[in-house]
């Protein structure tokens, strides 16, 4: 039987726990409220593990060395909130572009800019979806639970791995400092997803860092391997890994960069229903904003209201599929999120069915409350 | 069966601490019960106002914050201020004596100890003033059992065998009351 261990902890610990079950071993950072623990545990637990552990002068080079360690075939990661989070794009398209797993923890705060460093928000979902410039599409995992922290990080890795692309974990300040049950699984080995490796004896020659022929990436032998020289470029390339800027091949990468991605949702998205079955009027949310939303549907229940929740817990890419049977299921939706409506736009986007979409939204840095979640729906 | 627990009071005082071991006992030593902490969480520092709330359940816990509590503890006047308003008339009220000049007329089952003057007089220790009030809680809530708690404070405090019985007599000094 897999080992098993029952903890009381804080998501953000909980999250160093499943970087090291899921094989990162790599940790560049600069600490930032309120994702700091991560940067502390990581700090502590990789040493134990064999890891390593950088603290860098900011995060611009904190990606950078994110992405250098995981083309040396480590699992990688880092935590930041949302100043941090915006010097990391740069980097973070470098590692879109050149197809380098590493997972980013953005544990949300009130923002922009220093904004209120201490408070919760849920307002980073778009600059995840779209904070990269260019033609691209990203996976985000948005936690709502200790115990998510710890088994959908062992999840983002392995996408990361799988697609071989920087995989977001957007948690948020009430998830991140939230204490309470966690039972963490060792995983088995078969559970765990690391990167495909050339098939052996592959020579230089047949060898091809890049595949843009199927939605699936190529192999990815580490850099500084004895056989293989792997190649790599920001600048768009060809399956050599060499500089490509022709018309027909700058067109199939940027669609390859997005199709291996949206091509593959029913693989990657992961949603939770609750009380959805009989459900007249439903919530779609997110993060933090789910255990309000829960609380919320138990005291509509207990008024007769058939309420349900559907929870996404992959934000980017959509689970479009299952948004679009909510909307078409009941007549009344309301989106409760920690932001003016980021989650909002997008479930409007699927609205072919004529259903209401109400927002409730709370931006002043407290967690929104299950009775303005039943406000927002008994105003309308 | 739902018990919704605010530690109040100004830093320092072990609030967050002593909500730990509320915790770390309900989810890891009692049968099928789950809890969250939440702690305020800004730029307080010691000797300003702070609290923790924890809940514990037999079922799995959607929001964590708590809006109304059904215990409170308040060991700094700030603290009781703060949530006076917010008593409703089942809310058992845990206050320091000496720190604490209770509202007249407020909703709410007062319950005041001198916690940290026992602390210094019958511990011997003035930093279990809040596991004094601990045991207290625990005996008049039927909440958690001692052996859950001692548990837990084995599990936090792991080496450290002096700060371990310290507690072990306040806990049950408070249980005595």
């Amino acid at each position: 039987m897999a080992k098993s261990v029952k903890k009381f902890i804080e998501g953000n610990d909980a999250v160093v726990d499943g970087a090291i079950a899921a094989g990162a071993r790599f940790y560049a950072g600069y600490p930032i409220s309120p994702s700091s623990e991560i940067a502390e545990g990581a700090a502590k637990e990789l040493p134990r593990h064999g890891g390593l552990y950088i603290q860098m002068e900011d995060e611009i080079s904190s990606m950078a060395a994110l992405l250098g360690a995981s083309l040396a075939g480590k699992k990688s990661f880092t935590a930041t909130s949302g100043p941090g989070f915006s010097l990391m794009q740069e980097n973070l398209g470098l590692g879109i572009m050149s197809e380098i797993p590493c997972v980013i923890f953005d544990v949300q705060r009130s923002g922009p800019s220093t904004g209120a460093a201490t408070k919760p928000a849920q307002a980073d979902i778009m600059q995840a979806r779209y904070g990269v410039h260019g033609d691209h599409s990203i996976i985000a995992i948005s936690p709502s639970s200790v115990q998510d922290c710890y088994d959908l990080t062992i999840t983002a890795f392995n996408l990361a791995e799988k697609y071989r692309t920087p995989v977001l974990f957007m948690a948020d300040e009430v998830i991140g400092h939230l204490r309470e049950t966690v039972t963490e699984v060792e995983p088995t080995p078969d559970q765990i997803f690391n990167r495909v490796q050339p098939a052996p004896g592959t020579t230089q020659a047949e060898f091809r860092p890049y595949n843009y022929s199927t939605n699936m990436p190529a192999p990815m032998p580490p850099v500084g391997n004895p056989t293989l020289l792997m190649r790599t470029t920001g600048s768009t390339h060809d399956e050599k890994g060499e500089f490509g800027p022709g018309p027909d091949n700058i067109n199939r990468v940027t669609h390859y960069l997005t199709d291996k991605i949206e091509k593959n949702v029913d693989d990657i998205t992961i949603t939770r229903r609750y009380q959805l079955e009989d459900a007249e009027v439903a919530f779609i949310t997110f993060g933090c904003s789910v255990r309000s939303t829960i609380t919320a549907v138990d005291m509509l229940r207990a008024k007769g209201v058939k309420a349900g929740m559907l929870q996404v817990v992959t934000v980017w890419p959509l689970p479009e599929k299952e948004i679009r049977e909510v909307l078409r299921q009941v007549k009344t939706v309301v989106v409760p999120e920690m932001n003016l409506g980021q989650l909002a736009g997008e479930v409007r986007k699927f609205n072919d069915y004529g259903c209401k979409v109400l927002q409730a939204n709370r931006t002043d840095g407290v967690l929104i409350t299950p009775q303005q979640i039943i406000s927002a729906l008994e105003e309308e | 069966m739902k018990t919704q627990i605010v530690l109040s009071g100004v830093g320092g005082q072990g609030l967050i601490s002593t909500g730990e071991i509320l915790g770390l006992a309900a989810s890891l030593f009692e049968e099928d019960m789950y809890a969250t902490l939440t702690a305020s969480y800004g730029s307080e520092t010691r000797g300003t106002f702070t609290k923790t709330d924890v809940i514990i359940s037999d079922q799995p816990i959607g929001y964590p914050n708590i809006d109304t509590p059904d215990v409170i503890l308040c060991l700094a006047q700030v603290a009781y201020d703060r949530y006076v308003d917010k008593f409703h008339d089942d809310t058992e009220v845990y206050y320091d004596t000496d720190m604490v000049t209770p509202k007249e007329g407020a909703k709410g089952d007062h319950i005041g100890f001198p916690f940290r003057t026992m602390s210094i007089e019958k511990v011997g220790n003035i930093q279990t003033a809040n596991t004094i009030a601990l045991g207290l809680i625990m005996k008049r809530q039927g909440l958690l059992h001692k052996e859950s708690v001692m548990k837990a404070f084995a599990h936090r405090f792991a080496g450290k065998d002096k700060v371990i019985a310290v507690n072990e007599k306040a806990l049950d000094l408070g249980l005595s009351l």
